[in-house]
């Protein structure tokens, strides 16, 4: 479910479809119920923006399906998993040093130690990252990025937000996926031609990687659930929860699975 | 028994884990562990769960595995649901603080209706797949007197998946309570679905039940 909070992540219909809901006055929150009950429910949802949040999940959708679904689903077809698999796993050895950094960032040296490994060992027998090589050898990947750094220092999720083309998010992850910006090499390096090029490639993939990797479950909420963006609310929110709460008990050995004491 | 322990055991571990003249020994752990149980000492309690996910799952993974069609394998899950799955607890969880609001008939259909809606769910899902293989890991405790079992689903072709079944002891026999998928709990995302709908429905119950009656026609 992380991939379905960079799912729409690069639509990059913000500017104009913030200016058009003003416009129509899509802004607004939603009426805060008086029965007791009811309102327990509309605390432990905490989303007073609902309103303006549904209208961008339709436009979210209605973009979705005729540009980046389309996409997704022809790379699917197209390419084999073994080869998508490769291509994931590269985007994913690419994220590596802003995963380290929030390692660190949280206060868990052996998890940023176990990220390094994976840099390296990936980097290399991986082949530039193609072949995650340091699962095996008992280093497998962990979620680290910028809203889960603010949550480890204390700083509350807060109200939901549904972003044009960020998708499901939160003033904590929306300020800690710029953190995650701040933190990749990449943004630094110098910009030539070839790595421009580079750059928007990479983004490109990211977004189809992304997307085609919750055609399923994407699919499935649209199909299973009564309210789809009620239910994407509820998945995003336990979800990061969980990533959260992961990250703070992991107090992982030092020593790899391979060890044997 | 302790054959049918010991051969779950062996594939709960990482292939290649334990040596082949190791798993006598393991085999001996396990029987040593089976008469502590007979005993009553409280490793009963955690075992009887962990082996009822083995059992459970095993029956789940070789219908989705084994021939048929969709309808077929459906038929197949319906009484494991029914035998190991407290489907009446869960459906009075996912209907929230409406449930006191709604007459004895309306609870009465609602639950039917949602046996029907989660067969056609945990069917639509697990019916695409071939080949699925699935590893039991430890229990905790949840609270409530409910415990928690761990395992990892893999399917070919995709990334494994953390499952982790919430087991409650209410008739003495554990059955499932809950699912946890990823860290998100099932019944919690069908209770906070169902609450968005009936509160943008004007509180009516007769509407999330003509919604559920759709679902239900639409996919069985």
């Amino acid at each position: 479910m992380r991939t379905v909070k960079n799912l729409l992540a690069h639509t990059r219909c913000a500017a104009p479809v913030i200016a058009a809901a003003l416009l129509l006055g899509a802004g607004g929150c939603a009426q805060k119920p008086t029965d007791p009950d009811a309102l327990a429910d509309y605390n432990s949802t905490n989303d007073p923006l609902e309103p303006t949040n549904r209208f961008f999940f339709r436009v979210n959708n209605t973009v979705d399906k005729y540009t980046l679904k389309p996409v997704a689903q022809g790379y699917v077809y197209v390419v084999p998993q073994p080869v998508r698999t490769g291509v994931h796993n590269a985007l994913a050895n690419f994220a590596s040093p802003a995963t380290f950094f929030n390692d660190i960032f949280e206060t868990k040296p052996r998890r940023a130690g176990d990220t390094l490994v994976r840099f390296v060992v990936n980097s290399t027998a991986g082949i530039g990252g193609v072949l995650d090589v340091a699962k095996g050898l008992g280093y497998p990947a962990h979620d680290a990025d910028g809203g889960m750094t603010l949550a480890s220092w204390g700083v509350p999720q807060g109200p939901y937000l549904y972003l044009p083309g960020l998708g499901p998010s939160s003033p904590q992850a929306a300020t800690g996926f710029g953190m995650d910006i701040a933190l990749s090499p990449l943004t630094y390096v110098p910009r030539g031609y070839g790595l421009l090029t580079l750059n928007w490639a990479l983004y490109g993939i990211g977004v189809v990687d992304a997307r085609a990797g919750v055609l399923d479950a994407l699919d499935q909420i649209n199909r299973d659930a009564l309210d789809p963006y009620a239910t994407l609310r509820s998945l995003y929110r336990q979800h990061r929860a969980a990533q959260i709460e992961a990250m703070r008990k992991d107090n992982r050995m030092t020593t790899p699975d391979w060890y044997t004491q | 028994m302790i054959g049918a322990d010991s051969m779950h055991d062996r594939r709960a571990l990482p292939r290649g884990a334990v040596p082949r003249r190791r798993l006598g020994a393991l085999a001996g752990a396990v029987a040593l562990c089976c008469g502590m149980a007979m005993a009553g000492t409280p490793a009963r309690a955690e075992s009887a769960d962990v082996a009822f996910v083995h059992q459970f799952g095993d029956k789940l993974v070789a219908v989705i595995n084994g021939p048929g069609s969709a309808a077929e394998k459906r038929q197949q899950i319906q009484p494991l649901i029914d035998r190991n799955v407290d489907v009446d607890g869960i459906a009075k969880f996912a209907m929230g603080r409406y449930w006191k609001l709604a007459s004895p008939t309306q609870q009465q259909q609602f639950v039917t209706l949602f046996h029907h809606v989660l067969l056609n769910t945990i069917t639509s899902r697990l019916g695409e797949y071939q080949g699925v293989r699935f590893s039991v890991g430890a229990d905790t405790p949840h609270g409530n007197g409910q415990t928690q079992v761990a395992t990892t689903i893999d399917r070919p072709g995709q990334p494994s998946a953390d499952v982790d079944w919430v087991l409650g002891h209410a008739g003495g026999a554990p059955r499932v309570e809950d699912v946890f998928g990823e860290g998100v709990s099932l019944s919690l995302t069908q209770r906070q679905d169902y609450a968005s709908y009936l509160s943008r429905n004007g509180n009516d119950i007769d509407k999330l039940l003509d919604a559920m009656r759709r679902q239900a026609a639409r996919s069985s």
